[in-house]
């Protein structure tokens, strides 16, 4: 066990008059210590943080886009998954070297505001919020498209298009659940996860089979290139949204145990995983139907290739696995943004009243509703690209931010920063993966690009007005 | 004198648990580990809670400290938010050497302990614990032994003795220590029926289930069992192994 001692000392006071919360003592394997008799716990293990990436990332790369990605790339689809997953590890092996220095709640909005000062830190921190609101939303418009495809397939008719009632009826639902709800919800999220990667797998394990023809299926032969490189790019850009979650293994990071060890493992460790389910995915998607039909089915496009397969029991096992994966997503996310406020409440980003906790269910509900009712809005809105895209812009500025922070960390060498994970290759690594996220930015579509500038702008301004005088960077 | 044996005293500060009566008489010679811990939902970030609660929880911790300082012992404490009450009383016994834990509950002035022995295993922190805590008062100690079906009378006399032998050698007046041998169902039963003439019990982390049971089941049932307060001695921390 390492005691590692802190020495950020964030000072100022914010326009309501209240100071950044003083940083801790110093931080062991299973607590973070503050004045020396108080302490914080550390309680989730590896698994518990694999269980966090995996469940928030593969509801969407696995149960939402393959239609929407092979409509767009065609086969190549397979490729922007493959760029997607390559970004997300360029970035998630600097991420792990930022978490094991600085174990602490908020993630990629505490490395950048402890590394590179407050103003860059508002507009992650306020970023993050706002991006996972975007992609909470993102995944409750999918959970309506399963919702309403269940429906479908009990042959319910209605009169109108039941996917945004249903979005926002889960919503609404997981937000209360969460504000009222005392239920160990890491252990069934673990539960969900395994159980999802397990029908996933052996799914996929048939549907590569019958790819190669092992049970006379065989591939519908088409280009792979059949919409031309630029798509698979643009593509990329869209489906990243699929892999936002291995940095909320990072808001949590001062709730992980052991977390020299543990964070790196599970960040990179949920990536890898996902990547290969997804890439597999779509794979096995447009091999059944090649690209073009399957883009015809939208969101639930994997229900129909498991229909291909397996018949109607496939179906419903795929219907089910993606409501169960979609909601977990959608959870997943709603906590995390309330982290990511309690984050910003504490170094006096936003009033100190934003993370108050309930006295009667002893859950924030001030963060969760901050969290949950904006959600609501989004998903009223029911445009699933333009959601995901302004998701992933939002966190792909953190990300690129943090590879930056990283390597401003590296050069000035504080005393304070000893990470136990040093990333490989630097600098060059963490330059590329930095490179590669502002990149990616640059192929969404122009409102996705329009609104995600906006929020930062708003968000800098909100810093200037409300926390100007707060002073979070450490000490150089 | 004996050096004080280092007692646990896990509370839930903020939802009302407190240093039931008799018990500061209870710790007077020992060095107490008093943890005050909140446990938290998932949902909220343990600093969170202690955002809002720090000031409320420490003064608690403040009166606590006082009243067992008062009684004589020696007092550190810890105020712990967790997601996981269980793992941070481990965590607190480990990290502070603990050789038992007190599952808290009222009881009047100590006059007699009922001690279990299960078995040769442990008897040494065991012994330090009754020792360090009862060596130097009138209280008078029953050593307790729930014979098992293939163990003869010899042994369990052996076992007991044994007992005796290590209070007196850690400077215990061993004339005032009673032993007592029953033979019967269940080890628990047996033990919740013995302890009902006594004010406190001593006993194992291994014995019948403890473990669990004292922290694991509801509150109410510990209560309706046993009456007073708990002592359950500590295993044996698994030495560090360098990494």
């Amino acid at each position: 066990m390492v005691d590692k001692p802190v020495d950020v000392e964030p000072s100022g006071e914010n326009v309501a008059g209240e100071a950044p919360v003083a940083e801790p003592e110093f931080v062991t394997d299973d607590a973070t210590v503050h004045d020396d008799d108080v302490e914080l716990e550390r309680t989730i293990g590896l698994v518990g943080g694999l269980a966090i990436g995996i469940g928030t990332m593969i509801g969407a790369g696995i149960f939402v886009f393959p239609g929407l990605a092979a409509s767009n790339a065609g086969v190549a689809a397979t490729l922007s998954f493959a760029i997607g997953g390559l970004i997300a590890l360029l970035v998630a092996l600097p991420t792990s070297e930022l978490a094991t220095a600085m174990p602490r709640s908020g993630g990629g909005y505490y490395f950048v505001s402890r590394g590179m000062g407050t103003a860059y830190g508002a507009v992650v921190g306020l970023g993050l919020w706002l991006g996972l609101m975007f992609a909470s939303a993102f995944y409750l418009v999918g959970l309506g498209h399963y919702a309403s495809a269940v429906l479908a397939e009990l042959d319910v008719a209605l009169p109108f298009s039941p996917v945004i009632g249903i979005g926002l009826l889960f919503g609404a639902a997981l937000t209360a659940l969460s504000i009222g709800g005392t239920e160990n919800t890491a252990k069934i999220q673990n539960v969900v996860v395994g159980v999802l990667l397990v029908v996933l797998t052996g799914f996929l394990s048939y549907g590569v089979l019958d790819a190669v023809g092992v049970f006379g299926g065989g591939t519908v032969p088409e280009q792979f290139f059949s919409r031309g490189y630029f798509p698979v790019l643009t593509t990329a850009a869209l489906v990243f949204t699929s892999y936002l979650g291995f940095a909320q293994v990072a808001t949590v990071a001062g709730e992980i145990k052991d977390p020299g060890r543990n964070l790196p493992l599970a960040m990179v460790g949920s990536v890898l995983i996902v990547t290969v389910f997804y890439v597999v995915t779509i794979f096995v998607a447009t091999s059944a139907f090649g690209a073009d039909r399957l883009g015809q089915f939208g969101e639930t496009a994997m229900v129909e290739v498991a229909r291909d397969f397996l018949g109607l029991s496939g179906a419903v096992a795929i219907l089910g696995a993606g409501l169960l994966a979609t909601f977990s997503s959608a959870n997943a996310s709603i906590l995390s943004a309330s982290r990511a406020v309690y984050a910003l409440s504490r170094d006096a980003l936003l009033p100190r009243k934003a993370s108050e906790i309930n006295l009667r269910y002893g859950t924030p509900h001030v963060a969760l509703l901050a969290a949950g009712g904006p959600i609501l809005v989004l998903v009223a809105t029911g445009q699933v690209e333009l959601l995901a895209e302004v998701a992933s812009f939002l966190h792909l500025i953190m990300y690129g931010l943090m590879c930056v922070a990283l390597i401003v960390l590296r050069r000035r060498d504080p005393e304070w920063y000893s990470p136990s994970y040093r990333v490989p290759g630097y600098p060059v690594l963490p330059a590329v993966g930095a490179l590669a996220s502002f990149g990616l930015i640059a192929f969404m579509q122009p409102a996705s690009i329009g609104i995600g500038i906006v929020v930062m702008l708003v968000s800098y301004l909100w810093y200037r007005y409300y926390a100007g005088d707060v002073t979070l960077k450490g000490d150089i | 004198m004996n050096t004080r044996p280092s007692i646990l005293v896990p509370i839930r500060v903020l939802e009302g648990e407190s240093i039931p009566e008799g018990v500061p008489g209870l710790l007077t010679n020992a060095h107490v580990v008093l943890l005050g811990y909140h446990v938290v939902p998932e949902q909220t970030a343990p600093g969170q809670a202690r955002m809002q609660f720090e000031d409320r929880a420490a003064q608690r911790l403040d009166e606590y400290e006082a009243i067992l300082e008062e009684a004589g012992a020696t007092v550190e404490r810890r105020l712990v938010f967790t997601h996981d009450g269980q793992k941070t009383i481990d965590r607190t016994t480990t990290e502070h050497d603990c050789l038992a834990a007190l599952v808290p509950s009222a009881t009047g002035p100590i006059e007699d302990v009922l001690v279990a022995v299960r078995g040769a295993v442990g008897v040494d922190r065991l012994a330090r614990v009754v020792a360090g805590l009862f060596g130097g008062t009138d209280v008078s100690v029953t050593l307790y032994h729930v014979a098992g079906d293939e163990e003869t009378d010899e042994d369990a006399g052996t076992l007991l003795d044994g007992v005796v032998e290590r209070l007196g050698d850690l400077g215990m007046d061993t004339s005032t220590v009673e032993t007592r041998v029953d033979r019967e169902r269940d080890a628990l039963d047996a033990i919740v029926g013995a302890s009902d003439e006594f004010d406190t019990v001593v006993m194992g982390e291994s014995d019948p289930s403890l473990a669990t049971f004292v922290f694991g089941l509801p509150a109410d049932q510990v209560a309706d069992r046993f009456l007073g307060p708990v002592l359950v001695v500590q295993r044996e921390p698994p030495r560090e192994t360098d990494k």
